[in-house]
């Protein structure tokens, strides 16, 4: 009680520190992730999936449907939420995402470009096993011919 | 100021060093996840190919084009006026020195929707807002600008300047991209040397 007198001053000053660490760590209003690392499954696009594709995966799916006036055109068993793309990080929605682990969690969109950003967005929080549902799983082939200009040398 | 007070407001200093200190020596999103979200949201992000083609044709110094497919593919073909940077190559070296160079805008673009919103994700994530995306990439480049046809009997002046557009684009297209390899690389060189040069003042 003695010691605890002398260095009250000190021990709460550390105690302040430590609740701002813990908070820091544990909080979800930031980013604490190495980016790369947490990109990479998309750079060999390993994080597009067709719907075979996405039966086939392990544990109960949690869907979410991103599009707020479209319904999920795809048939795949597992827990459907229609979360529109604005309120996909409100405190409820983020932690259903970030405390699924029954199985995978797939995000879908009729526009290509918006799942694409929640994804890096999800992912980057701290989001695993987190993959794009789409049907157009080779949306990034290069789908035309080119015919150069003979005349040009 | 006693021994013990000195040793508190170091320790608190220390402490609140730390604590604001990346919890890793990587590079991770340095913009909060509400703030980065109602960016990507933002439709101001998109430009649409016809945009693109204008800013080719014009030949903008302002506007750096990036092509994010892997080298082999950049080489067969690419949009004039673009460098490569390839998706997976982006981060093994600080983004900013290629996208904070003073240009109004970088553009990405690959030959979907994939990489370039990932892509987009990452630059906006890491502050850098000056960034965009070419919607619909490189097949609806070819969908819309090298496949552009006009077959109605009247046109309105903003067809005609549309069309006009995109037929000079087409005609820029196809003349860097039907060059033999070695020349269309000393080509796209001799551009950003030449961009380079003008950036840099009278040389």
């Amino acid at each position: 009680m003695e010691l605890f007198k002398r260095f009250k001053v000190v021990i709460t000053l550390v105690l302040i520190v430590l609740i701002l660490v813990v908070f820091r760590s544990t909080g979800i209003n930031h980013f604490r992730n190495d980016a790369k690392k947490w990109a990479e499954t998309s750079f060999r696009h390993a994080n597009t999936i067709d719907p075979e594709q996405a039966k086939l995966l392990k544990g109960k799916s949690l869907i979410i449907n991103l599009d707020k006036n479209t319904k999920l055109p795809l048939d795949i068993a597992g827990d459907l939420m229609d979360i529109p793309a604005d309120s996909v990080l409100s405190r409820i929605n983020i932690k259903t995402i970030l405390n699924h682990n029954a199985g995978p969690v797939l995000l879908f969109s009729e526009e290509k470009g918006l799942s694409s950003r929640v994804w890096m967005i999800l992912s980057q929080m701290g989001c695993k096993n987190l993959f794009i549902l789409t049907s157009d799983t080779d949306n990034e082939v290069f789908k035309y011919k080119f015919r150069p200009d003979t005349m040009v040398n | 100021m006693n021994t013990r007070v000195k040793f508190s407001v170091g320790l608190l200093c220390l402490g609140f060093i730390l604590a604001l200190l990346p919890l890793s020596g990587s590079r991770s999103f340095n913009v909060k996840p509400q703030k980065l979200l109602s960016e990507m949201l933002g439709a101001d992000t998109y430009l649409s190919v016809d945009q693109v083609a204008k800013f080719v044709i014009s030949e903008d110094s302002s506007v750096q084009i990036i092509d994010l497919r892997s080298p082999e593919e950049f080489r067969a073909i690419n949009i004039p006026g673009s460098i490569n940077i390839p998706y997976s190559k982006l981060l093994d070296n600080d983004p900013s020195s290629i996208l904070n160079n003073g240009k109004s805008r970088n553009i990405f673009y690959s030959n979907g929707d994939f990489d370039s919103n990932y892509t987009l994700a990452i630059a906006r994530g890491l502050n850098m807002k000056n960034t965009f995306v070419m919607k619909g990439g490189l097949n609806e480049w070819f969908n819309t600008v090298m496949n552009s046809s006009f077959t109605g009997e009247r046109i309105s002046a903003r067809e005609n300047s549309l069309f006009e557009t995109r037929s000079q684009a087409k005609k820029m297209f196809t003349a860097l991209n039907s060059l033999p390899d070695s020349l269309k690389m000393k080509f796209i060189q001799s551009k950003h040397s030449a961009a380079k040069k003008l950036d840099g003042g009278c040389e």
